[in-house]
């Protein structure tokens, strides 16, 4: 039987939680933190990083990390994007 | 001045309101009543077709009850799973708080026993301040507590955070700046650590011998 889950996407953090015998209860990530840091990656090997694991690597990696992504949602590509000057 | 008490009436509607219950004994329920509390007309012979219906909807009801239920067992079976395996991990990661809390002392004494001032160097009281540090390890070590290995190594974020790109071997941690610890299998605190960017390191200083 397919569980609903509630998601608190945020600009920096992000929560899932489930429901557990009628309690809404979140559900930790594998490095054992109630919240996720909202930043994707894609490694020079091609593998696809979440969270933490994507956020240690975004100086090494600037090109393919991608974060704050709620700032640019319903934007264009190519749309004069912000930055702070 | 407002009533005080309610009525017998008015406690009884309170009640069933809250349980979403009828009370059997209003008159208006006196047409929805199951055919069999109403054994009057049980006895003619133009109702055999309610009774098919009646047992059509109550054998519709008894299979979702079935499903509800077993769902519901279900349910039961995956919480106590999940709580067990909660509270198996606590008590693994208990210490967990307390010893993110005393990396900072660990990052001093690594500072301070690397610091000594040359004309200390093999004095009694310096090599015991070694030995505390040594022990304070030791304690955490027994505890499953390990240090990150991480100079020389592949840059891996699970276990290492990238706070600079320097020159040195592409992919390559080339200085650890502040040592990762972990607990059993969990990172507590990731090695801070400056990543090689392939450029060609063209300071006279260069790591050592690697």
């Amino acid at each position: 039987m397919s569980k609903a889950v509630g998601i608190d996407l945020g600009t920096t953090f992000s929560e899932i939680s489930v429901m557990q015998g009628g309690e809404p209860v979140v559900i930790p990530s594998a490095e054992g933190g109630n919240i996720t840091p909202s930043v994707v990656a894609v490694s020079k090997t091609g593998e696809r990083l979440v969270g933490q694991v994507a956020r240690r690597q975004a100086i090494v990696n600037p090109e393919n990390t991608i974060y704050l992504t709620k700032r640019f949602m319903g934007r264009k590509w190519g749309d004069k994007l912000y930055s702070p000057d | 001045m407002e009533k005080l008490h309610r009525t017998t009436n008015e406690t009884e509607q309170y009640f069933l309101q809250d349980v979403k219950m009828t009370d059997p004994r209003s008159e208006e329920n006196e047409q929805n009543k199951d055919i069999f509390e109403r054994p009057e007309e049980l006895s003619s012979p133009a109702d055999l077709s309610t009774i098919k219906q009646d047992l059509v909807e109550a054998r519709a009801k008894a299979q979702e009850y079935l499903e509800g239920w077993q769902r519901g067992q279900a349910d039961f079976v995956n919480l106590k799973r999940r709580l067990e395996q909660d509270k198996a991990d606590a008590v693994k990661y208990a210490n967990s708080g307390l010893i993110i809390k005393v990396i900072p002392v660990l990052d001093d004494f690594e500072r301070a026993v690397g610091a000594v001032p040359a004309s200390m160097a093999g004095e009694a009281w310096v090599e015991g301040i070694n030995g505390i540090a040594r022990k304070l390890f030791a304690v955490l070590e027994a505890m499953g507590v390990g240090r990150i290995q991480a100079q020389g190594e592949n840059f891996d974020p699970s276990m290492h955070e990238a706070v600079g790109s320097v020159p040195g071997e592409e992919g390559k941690v080339v200085m650890e700046l502040a040592t990762g610890y972990r607990l059993n299998e969990r990172v507590l605190r990731p090695a801070k650590v400056l990543v090689g960017n392939g450029e060609d390191d063209k300071s006279p200083m260069q790591d050592d011998g690697s």
